[in-house]
């Protein structure tokens, strides 16, 4: 209890008036849902979603007591008798209407169709959200006068919107002129949910295009599609040609494929080629990885092809050769450039990497997948047939490895099903961004 | 019809006013003085070299006669027999037409006289050119041949050379070509493929390797073949070198591929030439083996001031054609001419043509002074105008015209494929825009070094006397070159333009001193400001002549010469802007990061 209050607190000193009228307001949750007393408490806090944009969710699923029925879970499961669509979802919710003339619960009912909203597949609805919002009772929540503008009106039900909108935020849905018109009509112009909404009109239309290399809504279920669409990502240049090496034998297994027969995929530029032909053939190169990459909510683990930096001694420096341009001097023979002072550079310490020359995705992770890779660029690559090759192959923790080869005995491929399951909440909120 | 009839009149009156001096080559080749210093080149420094541009060149009654000989029937013929639009449509020159072009010594213009050429001054040259460009496919066959194609063996050949070659050259009997283009190789010397190698017995160099787009390649049978060779160093190392070596078809293994299908100029013969084994005797190497990137250089740098008076040329006929039609085209019971939009259009193209025709006749001028003056900036600069200006007229032209300009049964539309060439060839616009401003710049560098190394180093004095002069020039902007006053080289009715043009160059001078301050060697990196560098002082090349020209027009009161002083201020107007705003520019960046694309 002292930590829900503690929670309470922090979030009373960045919401000034609000905050404090919620702690003052804890009780209302406990008489309105008693069977979700605990939960309910960081549920209805407003600060409770943008917490847990940090905290990590518990890996107890979020779907309320599982022996108990939450109340009103009746009319969705009625429902379970059909498809998990959104017909019956927005059955369900119209049922609620038509049972209930008094809208007895409908703060619950709401919460509990947020959470079962990703079931029946109508997260990113943005009709869904506003039939949500139309089961508030309009006009009733109001504020009439100054003082109750002040004083939160109905918290229990502010709260109860602007947690509607939060679950539209972090699914990325714009709301629109119904969502607007709706929440005047149920909230009033000076209420904390109308408040939510205008920043989100702000801010949603400045963040849509921020990422410059957006990621598709729907991914590719098919693993080797996937694989390009992650090695289109990773390498945007246009000349890069994608080439399957080896396509998978069996289709039907979506997942992991039959580990005889795994899926090879590797992308390579001209330059890259370029690159690999002038290999000094006495320095090896490396395979390492797998490199975790993620592309929404699913995790893809790519290998690279790279070698270590030259060292200062044996790099080539180009020069200029004399008779080089027939119009005009490629340099003008001055004894004077820009000098010290004309540094505006902040003093930067630079790594410098070695040059990748390739870069795979595979369904299998160890060595045996990885050399037929590389058995296949020696086709586009003929230098490659000089050069050793060092596999340097770990488990999947995406980090950079040590010297240490992992060459005894290649790590189990990761367990990509449940990961996914567990990291599914976790990225589908960066994925947003 | 009030502005048809004196825009034509200007046209004409233009004519009599350029001014050649003609000095026989022989006796050219006699004179000793040092080459004078270039005029564009002392721009970079702030400063005008007067003895260049002031009077404009005059030409003596002698050569006036000489050349108006030449010219009547030259133009009766290119207006009465040369038919255009024919050789438009069939994409080839006819052979009569040929046979009249070299009859009238058009092959051998600048060929000296003791081998059968004309031996025409640079400024005669210009001024039939004028004549030439009214076809552009003509003009660009005859400029295959003598401006590139034979240039070579005048420029660097030696005497049994020049005896061998030049006389069927000159009369037409052979055709020349220039073959440096390569499929992996436009202005890149180092990526050229085709080879030339030494055979056993030392006698032949075995060519092979292939050219395209080479003017005149399916109808030549001279050509200037670039080609790497081995060279032995002098420190005992074996490097590839360019040679340039005169090739005949008769040497044998020379094909040809069919005639392009192009845009513009499609009566002019543009085609792939391979060489197979061709067996070039070692005789045949224009000036020295290995030195064949510098004779391309100096040929490409000679050929390209002609293209002034060849655009001027057409530029003038087609203001007359559309003079034509804007004074009889009535709409709401007025003629075209009398609208302002239209007027303006025409005053453009009248401005262009006359600042254009004026730096043609200039760089002209100047090449004909004795001794061998350096022009090679001034032609990159009118060549650049011109292309520009051509485009730009042409363009403007077909507006005044409507929808007569679009189609194909006028010849208005041929005009606008023929001038887009001239952006492109002979060096891109662009490229020459590198050339003008770093070839100036690097003048200018030698010549600042030791005030910027000072300044570099934070001596007391120098930094304290450029920072008084900075502090001079934003107090009070007076400046005075010496163009005008009592003795002043211009008249004084452009007085004021002059003082413009005195401050422009000033505070351009400034600009580059600052620009190297700042950027030193590195300016090569940094093209958007070369590019600047370049306009300006393509203008303040033009605004010089323009001036030079309206000045003598007074004096020795041409007809018309009211109208060309008129000209001179709106050449002024726009440009003078530009210099100012990069002047204020560079002045930022020295305060401020290097500049973006922006400045």
């Amino acid at each position: 209890m002292s930590w829900a209050q503690a929670i309470l607190l922090a979030r009373g000193l960045s919401w000034g008036w609000g905050g404090i009228c919620g702690a003052a307001l804890t009780g209302a949750p406990f008489s309105q849902a008693p069977l979700w007393a605990p939960r309910g408490l960081h549920r209805s806090a407003i600060a409770c979603n943008s917490d847990s944009w940090l905290v990590p969710p518990s890996p107890e699923p979020p779907k309320g007591p599982p022996k108990a029925l939450a109340p009103h879970e009746e009319l969705f499961t009625q429902a379970l008798g059909g498809t998990r669509d959104k017909a019956n979802f927005v059955r369900a919710v119209q049922n609620f209407g038509q049972h209930n003339v008094y809208k007895r619960g409908h703060v619950d009912f709401i919460y509990l169709a947020l959470r079962k909203m990703r079931e029946y597949g109508v997260e990113r609805d943005l009709a869904v959200y506003n039939l949500l919002l139309d089961v508030f009772p309009k006009e009733v929540f109001r504020p009439r006068s100054i003082f109750q503008t002040m004083f939160i009106h109905y918290p229990r039900q502010q709260e109860c919107g602007i947690a509607v909108l939060e679950q539209m935020e972090s699914h990325g849905v714009m709301p629109n002129k119904e969502t607007e018109f709706l929440l005047l009509q149920i909230f009033g112009r000076k209420s904390y949910p109308m408040l939510k909404f205008i920043r989100m009109k702000l801010w949603f239309s400045r963040f849509k295009n921020i990422n410059p290399f957006p990621v598709p809504r729907d991914l590719p279920q098919d693993p080797v599609d996937l694989a390009k669409l992650g090695l289109r990502h990773m390498e945007p240049n246009l000349n890069a040609t994608v080439t399957i090496y080896q396509m998978p034998s069996s289709k039907d297994s979506t997942g992991a494929a039959d580990p005889t027969e795994p899926h090879i995929v590797g992308i390579q530029t001209p330059d890259q080629q370029a690159a690999l032909a002038h290999h000094n053939p006495a320095r090896p190169i490396f395979v390492e990885g797998p490199f975790s990459l993620w592309l929404r909510d699913k995790c893809v683990y790519y290998h690279i092809l790279r070698a270590d930096l030259l060292p200062p001694e044996e790099r080539e420096v180009e020069e200029i050769p004399e008779e080089w341009n027939l119009y005009y001097p490629m340099q003008l023979d001055l004894d004077y450039g820009r000098s010290g002072w004309d540094d505006y550079e902040f003093d930067i310490h630079e790594v410098e990497e070695g040059p990748v020359f390739a870069i795979c995705m595979a369904g299998a992770h160890d060595q045996a997948t990885l050399a037929k890779w590389i058995q296949g660029l020696q086709e586009t690559n003929p230098a490659l047939a000089q050069i050793p090759v060092v596999f340097r192959l770990a488990g999947s923790t995406g980090e950079l490895l040590g010297s240490s080869s992992g060459l005894e005995d290649p790590p189990p491929p990761p367990p990509e099903g449940q990961e996914e399951e567990e990291d599914n909440q976790q990225r589908q909120q960066q994925g947003q961004s | 019809m009030g502005v048809g009839v004196l825009f034509l009149r200007r046209a004409l009156a233009a004519r009599p006013s350029r001014a050649p001096v003609a000095f026989a080559t022989s006796r050219r080749l006699l004179r000793t003085s040092p080459p004078s210093r270039a005029f564009a080149k002392q721009l970079f420094l702030g400063k005008i070299e007067k003895k260049e541009v002031f009077p404009f060149p005059e030409v003596s009654q002698d050569e006036l006669n000489e050349i108006n000989q030449f010219v009547g029937p030259l133009e009766k013929f290119f207006t009465e027999e040369v038919d255009s639009e024919r050789i438009d449509r069939e994409g080839k020159i006819p052979n009569e037409t040929l046979e009249k072009l070299k009859n009238l010594g058009l092959f051998g213009m600048q060929v000296p006289e003791e081998y059968g050429g004309l031996g025409l001054s640079n400024t005669m040259y210009a001024r039939l050119g004028e004549i030439i460009g009214l076809d552009g496919s003509i003009a660009v066959t005859l400029a295959a041949h003598q401006a590139i194609g034979l240039k070579g063996i005048i420029l660097a050949g030696n005497k049994e050379q020049k005896a061998k070659y030049l006389p069927r050259l000159a009369s037409g009997e052979h055709i020349a070509a220039f073959c440096l283009t390569e499929p992996t190789s436009g202005s890149d010397a180092a990526s050229i493929k085709t080879r030339a190698t030494l055979s056993e017995d030392k006698k032949h160099y075995i060519l092979n390797g292939s050219k395209i787009w080479i003017t005149n390649g399916g109808i030549a049978n001279v050509f200037t073949v670039f080609a790497k060779t081995q060279v032995v160093d002098s420190d005992g190392s074996v490097k590839d070198k360019i040679t340039a070596l005169i090739v005949e078809r008769d040497f044998g293994g020379v094909t040809n591929g069919k005639p392009e299908d192009k845009l513009g100029i499609r009566g002019s013969n543009t085609c792939e030439v391979h060489f197979e084994n061709t067996k070039v005797p070692i005789e045949n190497v224009l000036g020295e083996v290995g030195g064949g990137f510098k004779v391309a250089m100096n040929i490409l740098n000679s050929g390209r001031f002609s293209m002034g008076s060849l655009v001027a040329g057409m530029l003038k006929k087609l203001i007359e054609m559309t003079a034509a039609y804007a004074c009889t085209r009535k709409q709401f019971n007025k003629n075209l001419s009398e609208f302002g939009l239209i007027q303006e259009k025409f005053a453009l193209m009248a401005q262009k043509t006359y600042v254009m025709e004026s730096m043609a006749y200039l760089t002209a001028g100047m090449l004909d002074q004795p001794g061998f003056p350096d022009c090679s900036i001034e032609a990159a600069m009118v060549k650049v105008f011109s292309s520009e200006g051509a485009w730009q007229c042409v363009s403007e032209a077909l507006q005044v015209l409507g929808g007569s300009g679009y189609m194909r049964d006028y010849p208005y539309e041929r005009l606008l494929r023929d001038s887009r060439i001239l952006l492109i060839f002979e060096g891109t616009n662009e490229i020459l825009r590198m050339y003008i401003a770093l070839t100036g710049l690097q003048h200018a560098g030698r010549i600042l070094t030791t005030r910027i190394n000072e300044l570099k180093r934070g001596n007391v004095t120098t930094v304290i006397e450029t920072v008084s002069q900075r502090l001079r020039d934003s107090l009070s902007r007076t400046v005075d070159l010496g163009l005008t006053g009592k003795l002043g080289a211009v008249h004084p009715s452009v007085a004021d333009s002059a003082n413009k043009l005195e401050e422009n160059v000033y505070y351009f001078g400034r600009t580059v001193e600052t620009l190297l301050l700042r950027f030193g060697k590195t300016i090569v990196e940094e093209q958007m400001v070369l590019k600047r560098v370049a306009n300006i002082l393509i203008n303040l090349y033009g605004m010089t002549a323009v001036l030079s020209r309206a000045s003598r027009s007074i004096r020795v009161g041409l007809r018309n010469h009211d109208h060309e002083v008129l000209l001179s201020p709106p050449t002024l107007g726009g440009r003078r802007q530009e210099t100012e705003d990069l002047y204020c520019k560079s002045r930022k960046t020295w305060e401020k990061r290097p500049p973006g694309p922006d400045i």
